[in-house]
């Protein structure tokens, strides 16, 4: 997995790519927990990402509610396929607020 | 001067007689204790206080409940004029009750208000009245009266008065507290009886059976006293008959007719083996000796463990639930009318019955004491609720889940509104053993699971997912799944690898052999690991709202899998073993 933050229009953007499971998601969840206390706007562009489990899944719910405690926003951009697969499955793909691309989500 | 002496005699007199006073309550108190009849002891204590005031009659007069009248219940003297009933507001005694302030009439030849009524009837002549309230606080209770004093001029004094209200305080409050002792062993008898009815009634529900037995249920009255039953028992062909019902209404009444209508289907079910036939038998009786209008919901079925059929009547209950092994449910509504209305109610066809195969699934009965009770957030749990937590809880044993479900209804320190009763017959363990069921089941725990495919042993370290993953994935292509399938199948074995990564070995490092094999159009995935035996009941697909990981996996693998099994290894090694199935295609 490979994991790259950049910040674009003050918000910053999280790049996860690659196979976010069991093994790697503790890095993913400290760079999203990170994002979160730093920026007040956080987009987690996810379209990179080949396979990503429950873990992976909460590390993203615990960053969302962290955000929204805060009063931050907290945006998933470019869901791949298996990333909506998986959320689908837990029931989030409503909860969480998705935009088509990052262009969309930094505007 | 005469002030003086006076003032002085009163405090002497009540300090003297300060003590009698204690003295008096406490015999009047003894007398009840001793006769248990309040009559007697205030014959007894109007009988020290007329020695006390010295006085040559005395009467003592209660109120009746309805305030309306003053009856004489004790009478000392010349003449017994006990039983003689007056109007309140009458009399110098009626006067007394009413107002609560004692009176005096010292000397009746010159005082106009004095009306001589009842001496003209019975003769005696009175010269000098004293009369005091019985009461407590300020409730009136009746009016003490003496008459005529001994000695001296034959006349009361006002100090005589002040000893009489004293003495009326102290007969006031005796009689209160023989009333409220009265009250208390009514009380307690009641109770004595109520606790005889509900350990009879328990007697009449079936005991536990034994481990085996497909049969489980539970009744936790809200009362002492339940209008709720269950009963199970098996016929000589080895067939069980099982049955839930609930009375109308509460309290003894519907623990009454709970006791016939058990009997009943105990009594004529060893004999009429059809529950549709069963209940209308049931419903002609109860319709005979109905009163108040009640009647009785019932659902009744005869299992069979052979075929694992059943056969289920429902008389205007509560529709059973029936969970397939999937964790699907068919629910079974009433096609007919509650029991006890009228007889021949349901038709000339008499109650209908629907048939079942179980196929490895459940029976849920339960009355709507559960559905309707209340859960910890305060909404009701309902029909969907008991679902939900029957599926979380599919694997578990009977008991184990029956008590998952009645733990959710929150009492709150508060008594329950309703009873609650469930009753579950589970055809899990019998399906096992049949020899001709149509789809032949394979003894799951073997290894002769279809055609293998592929066996990979690993340590149990998340690095190895990756292997895991792609061996999945192609061996689900191997078998023929598509795109999506293949994936959703990876997804659920990672999910399950990494539940026996993070708790088989209690954090430590162990074995996981991952097989894949082919079984019809099946693709079948077991993972075994040689731990200790899981709590399979302790797993439980957690609210998605809790979303820490591993419970949000479980879910995943059910919501993937068409079939998970824990199953225990039979070849001698410890461990477990995760068995998931897959339709291809």
């Amino acid at each position: 997995m490979n994991i790259e933050t950049n910040e674009i229009n003050g918000a910053t953007v999280i790049t996860l790519g690659g196979e976010v499971d069991l093994e790697h998601s503790p890095q993913a969840r400290k760079a999203l927990l990170d994002a979160v206390a730093n920026n007040k706007k956080v987009i987690v562009d996810l379209s990179g990402v080949s396979y990503i489990d429950s873990s992976g899944i909460a590390s993203l719910v615990e960053a969302f509610q962290t955000a929204r405690k805060n009063g931050g926003a907290f945006i998933l951009a470019t869901v791949s396929d298996s990333a909506l697969r998986v959320l689908q499955l837990a029931r989030l793909d409503k909860v969480f607020t998705i935009a088509a691309t990052v262009e969309e989500a930094t505007a | 001067m005469r002030s003086d002496i006076e003032a002085d005699a009163i405090i002497s007199v009540s300090g003297d007689r300060f003590g009698d006073h204690l003295e008096l309550l406490s015999q009047m108190s003894r007398d009840f204790a001793e006769t248990g009849d309040i009559e007697q002891a205030l014959l007894n204590g109007l009988k020290r206080i007329a020695e006390y005031m010295d006085a040559e009659g005395g009467a003592l007069f209660l109120l009746n409940e309805a305030e309306t009248t003053i009856e004489c219940r004790a009478c000392v003297g010349p003449v017994d004029i006990t039983g003689l009933t007056l109007p309140t507001g009458q009399g110098i005694v009626g006067r007394c009750v009413d107002t609560g302030a004692g009176e005096i009439v010292r000397d009746v030849s010159k005082d106009p208000s004095f009306k001589g009524d009842v001496d003209a009837q019975t003769g005696f002549r009175t010269r000098s009245i004293l009369c005091a309230p019985l009461s407590v606080k300020d409730h009136h209770l009746g009016a003490i009266e003496v008459l005529n004093k001994r000695g001296g001029d034959g006349l009361f004094t006002p100090l005589d008065l002040n000893m009489l209200i004293a003495l009326g305080a102290s007969a006031g409050l005796a009689v209160v507290n023989a009333r409220m002792a009265a009250e208390l062993v009514e009380k307690e008898r009641v109770e004595r009886e109520l606790e005889l009815a509900a350990q009879i009634q328990r007697s009449l529900l079936p005991s536990p059976p034994g481990n085996d037995f497909p049969v489980s249920a539970v009744n936790v009255p809200a009362r002492m006293v339940s209008g709720d039953f269950y009963d199970y028992f098996t016929l000589e062909d080895g067939r069980i008959y099982f049955c839930l019902g609930d009375v109308s209404g509460k309290g003894i009444g519907a623990a009454l007719t709970m006791a016939k209508a058990t009997s009943l289907f105990h009594c004529l079910g060893k004999a009429i083996h059809a529950p549709g036939h069963l209940l209308d038998l049931i419903n002609t009786e109860l319709a005979e000796t109905a009163t108040q209008g009640r009647f009785v919901t019932m659902a009744a079925g005869l299992y069979s463990p052979e075929t694992g059929e059943i056969v289920l009547a429902n008389a205007g209950h509560e529709p059973p639930l029936l969970m397939d092994r999937n964790g699907g449910f068919t629910t079974v509504p009433a096609e007919a009318p509650p029991l006890g209305i009228a007889p021949g109610i349901a038709g000339p066809e008499g109650f209908p019955e629907t048939r079942h195969k179980l196929d490895g699934g459940a029976v849920y009965i339960f009355t709507d004491g559960l559905t309707e009770g209340y859960l910890a957030d305060g909404s009701e749990m309902g029909v969907e609720g008991l679902k939900d937590r029957l599926r979380q809880t599919q694997d578990a044993a009977p008991d184990v889940r029956i008590d998952a479900v009645i733990g959710l209804i929150h009492r709150g320190g508060a008594p329950l509104r309703d009873d609650l009763t469930i009753l579950v017959l589970d055809d899990k363990d019998a399906i096992g053993e049949r020899p001709d069921a149509p789809h032949k089941r394979p003894n799951l725990a073997s290894d002769e699971d279809g055609d293998w495919l592929v066996d990979i042993r690993l340590p149990t370290q998340p690095v190895m997912l990756k292997i895991i993953r792609r061996v999945t994935e192609q061996s689900a292509k191997l078998c023929g799944c598509d795109e999506r399938t293949a994936k959703d199948i990876v997804i659920a074995v990672d999910e399950a690898c990494q539940n026996v990564i993070r708790h088989a070995y209690g954090g430590k490092i162990g074995e996981l052999v991952l097989s894949v094999s082919k079984n019809d159009s099946n693709m079948v995935v077991r993972l075994r690991d040689f731990a200790p035996p899981v709590d399979v009941s302790k797993i439980k697909p957690r609210d998605l709202d809790d979303l820490r990981p591993g419970g949000l996996g479980t879910h995943f693998i059910r919501e993937i899998m068409d079939q998970v099994d824990f199953l225990v290894p039979t070849d001698g090694e410890p461990g477990n073993i995760l068995r998931m199935e897959k339709r291809i295609g």
